[in-house]
């Protein structure tokens, strides 16, 4: 079980990237977490990812803190960061290098699957589409057979339609791993036709504004997502009507007259 | 006769359809290094090669016509024939023996040691703030400078010249792993932390890989200064090398035999550098450049 409690973040600037963040994660849950740019939802996950050090609060699993990368846990960035340099093959098994070479394919083979490029083991991803490249990423942190799965917008970049298949791809990878996952997005129809939990944050500093249980999900369509859907907009309309603290307009105000006066 | 051949290669170059056919289609497609076939191939090399070939004709024609004398810028058959003499008087063989070997061993201790100072700079913030400043000043001087130093210290034999090309590869490639390292992408490094790797294995499965194209430009860099300092080098009192062969025409005026040795330069210097790159592109094939794949 994923537990954070009280977890802040100040970046060394003093932005005040999060504050107070507080949920369990049940195992097997999928959890949604919504708001508008800059509320923090990259920082909840590198913080939970183990790749930055709160400033307060901790986070564990299974009751063990977790302060550096842990091998539970594993994040799908936004972009696929695929390393250029290895094969989709060895991209996919980049997190087996301490397994025995035969279950290293095995396994390697099995996530291509899943996501539907077995055929592409042997391409370089200069060669793959912006789509399968999100894919190979997928597989790779689904090789490690993590318990969290961390992911940051990780369909965003992609046309509608894709997107839409690669949530079924998540929804069945999901059905045959029970991986708990925290699933950062923009989109309201993503959030609450995949999550069982969807939770609406609020900028400045990034908190939680709101939490919607999804009384039936997985279900797009039919009354129960209609409300849904709509109690996430309302919050998210007034999360974003939230304005920004002075000091921060008072910093913008700052730098837009250093650049009136400079010559 | 060279001449002949590079027109006859033009010719069937032009003549072959499949080559035509392209040149019609993609307009100059023929000029992307990446354009396949033996028929694009022979055009680029014939017009690689038409801009020195009608230089040489040129002067030979003049010298020929008696127009100029070609005393002190001797034709390209003169200097034909003095390569021809050097090579059957059976010397021309050690002298390039003897000058690649410098800059082989200059080139594998000035690499060796560029790529460890860049790499303990490049990854150890500490060295970087310690150590970069001094090597930066170090690099503010002309490395010929040295010359009087290193012949004190080494003597005027062999050490003083390798340490002299050593010093002019060690900085190109000290700088390009240094600066390669310090800026491989955040990005990339943080995949290799969220699988958990640190320390060697951090370097060798991400951060060797991420600079290696990097590594590569600054080996061919040094490469090129090494030629270059093996000249000052040889010039510094040598009994045998390309580097006498120059001083020698110099003193005794003869201009063939420093043109025949400055074309030697030109065509190991070129071969080495084709050899480097040809070696090494199978390593950084991976890379999605814009002259491989096109847009
Ligand atoms: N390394 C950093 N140093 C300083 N400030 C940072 C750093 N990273 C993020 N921030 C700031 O922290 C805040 C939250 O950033 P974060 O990336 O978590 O937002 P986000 O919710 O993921 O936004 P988006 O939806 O645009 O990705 C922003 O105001 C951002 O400017
Ligand atoms: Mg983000």
């Amino acid at each position: 079980m994923l537990s954070l409690t009280g977890l802040g973040k100040t970046y060394a600037g003093g932005v005040q990237a999060l504050a107070g963040f507080t949920l369990d994660a049940r195992p097997g849950e999928i959890v949604a977490v919504i708001g508008g740019s800059g509320c923090g939802k990259s920082t909840l996950l590198r913080l939970i990812g183990g790749l930055d050090t709160p400033t307060t609060g901790t986070v564990s699993i299974n009751g063990e803190t977790v302060e550096q990368p842990h091998p539970l846990i594993n994040l799908i960035f936004q972009e696929p960061r695929l390393l250029p340099w290895l094969s989709v093959c060895d991209n996919v098994g980049f997190g087996l290098a301490h397994l025995p070479r035969a279950e290293q394919v095995l396994r390697i083979n099995e996530a291509l699957c899943r996501v539907n490029l077995e055929a592409y083991g042997d391409r370089l991803p200069k060669a793959l589409s912006g789509g399968q490249a999100q894919r190979v990423a997928i597989a790779r942190a689904l090789v490690t057979r993590p318990e969290v799965l961390l992911l940051d917008e990780p369909f965003s970049a992609l046309d509608a339609l894709t997107r839409e298949t690669l949530q079924q791809h998540l929804l069945d990878i999901w059905s045959e791993t029970q991986a708990t996952m925290i699933l950062v997005t923009h989109d309201i129809d993503e959030a609450v036709s995949l999550a069982h939990r969807v939770i609406v944050m609020k900028p400045w500093p990034g908190r939680i504004l709101d939490e919607i249980v999804i009384a039936r999900p997985h279900q797009r369509g039919g009354a129960d997502f209609d409300q849904a859907r709509a109690r996430v907009r309302s919050a998210l309309n007034h999360s974003l009507s939230a304005s920004a603290p002075a000091d921060i307009r008072k910093g913008r105000a700052q730098h837009s007259s250093v650049l009136e006066t400079s010559p | 006769m060279t001449i002949g051949a590079a027109e006859a290669g033009l010719g069937a170059g032009v003549g072959d359809g499949r080559a035509d056919t392209a040149a019609v289609s993609r307009r100059a497609s023929w000029l992307r290094p990446s354009a396949g076939g033996w028929g694009g191939a022979l055009i680029r090399f014939a017009l690689a090669v038409a801009l020195p070939l009608g230089a040489f004709l040129f002067w030979e024609l003049a010298v020929d016509s008696g127009l100029a004398s070609g005393r002190l810028v001797p034709p390209p058959s003169r200097i034909l024939a003095t390569l021809a003499d050097l090579w059957t008087a059976g010397q021309l063989a050690d002298h390039i023996a003897s000058t690649c070997l410098r800059v082989l061993l200059g080139f594998l201790a000035g690499a060796a040691a560029g790529a460890l100072a860049g790499s303990l700079t490049g990854y150890f913030r500490f060295v970087h703030a310690a150590v970069d400043p001094t090597l930066q000043a170090l690099r503010a001087i002309p490395s010929i400078a040295w010359v009087p130093l290193f012949i004190l210290w080494f003597g005027i034999f062999e050490t003083s010249k390798v340490v002299l090309i050593a010093t002019g590869v060690f900085f190109p490639v000290y700088l390009g792993v240094s600066t390669a390292l310090l800026s491989v992408d955040r990005k990339i490094v943080e995949v290799g932390r969220i699988f958990r790797l640190s320390g060697f294995d951090l370097v060798r499965r991400i951060l060797f890989p991420a600079v290696l194209p990097a590594f590569i430009v600054s080996l061919r860099a040094g490469l090129g200064l090494g030629w270059m300092f093996v000249v000052a080098a040889e010039f510094m009192g040598a009994s045998e090398g390309l580097g006498y062969l120059l001083v020698d025409g110099q003193q005794l005026g003869k201009p063939d035999q420093i043109m025949a040795a400055i074309l030697i330069f030109a065509v190991i210097g070129k071969l080495s550098d084709a050899l480097l790159v040809g070696a090494t592109a199978p390593l950084i094939a991976w890379q999605d450049n814009f002259s491989r794949g096109g847009l």
